[in-house]
């Protein structure tokens, strides 16, 4: 079963975000979903960057009021 | 990408181990391995007996609102960036056997998060095709 994780690293600092993120990652298996929310202006950069390095799908970057929302789908596992 | 950081780490003011944590961090956020050689004055900090973090001189009128902005961004310590990063990735800390015996530290005097003490040889050699940082 899919799971979908929700990781919220609003407030804190780069590399917080990508840390939240890798954190969550180790847990999950192929085919789950992590939705990112978080409010450091270089996250957006970070996290397409992240997805190139490791092979996974970005599904969704999207920016409301100020939050970012990254939604990723887990596929490079091995 | 590179095969790997080397990160010298020399210096030993407090906002130093700032780019120590957060590019350890992010190299094992990605993957890439790192290899940590400590020496100089920074290798204070890597025993059990720590000394309390120093700002650079110059710069001591900016260290109250680096603090205060570090504690608003509820920013963890440099140490605690570490430890989970190598907990995160393929991180690796070795400290200089030079300096250590320069200053008298042995090696049950190392912090836990010290994985070993070298000479520049093998550190070199281990590194050889890494990208490389001085701090």
């Amino acid at each position: 079963m899919s799971e979908k994780i929700v990781v919220d690293a609003r407030g804190t600092a780069c590399p917080g975000p990508i840390t939240k993120l890798v954190r969550a990652y180790r847990q999950a298996k192929n085919g789950d979903i992590i939705e990112v929310l978080a409010t450091d202006p270089g996250f957006k950069p970070d996290v397409q960057a992240w997805v190139k390095r490791t092979g996974n799908e970005l599904v969704e970057l999207t920016e409301e009021n100020g939050v970012i929302k990254a939604v990723i789908k887990v596929t490079a596992k091995k | 990408m590179t095969k790997g950081l080397a990160i010298v780490m020399f210096s030993g003011e407090a906002e130093k181990f700032i780019p120590l944590a957060v590019l350890t961090q992010t190299a094992a956020n990605l993957g890439v391995p790192v290899k940590i050689f400590v020496t100089g004055y920074a290798l204070a900090y890597f025993t059990k007996n720590k000394p309390e973090p120093r700002f650079t001189k110059e710069f001591e009128d900016m260290a109250p609102k680096l603090l205060e902005g570090m504690q608003r961004m509820q920013l963890p310590s440099w140490y605690d960036i570490i430890k989970e990063a190598k907990e995160t990735g393929d991180v690796k800390i070795y400290a200089c056997s030079l300096m250590a015996e320069v200053m008298g530290v042995k090696k049950e005097d190392l912090d836990p998060i010290v994985d070993d003490m070298v000479g520049a040889a093998f550190f070199m050699t281990e590194t050889a095709e890494y990208q490389v940082i001085f701090i």
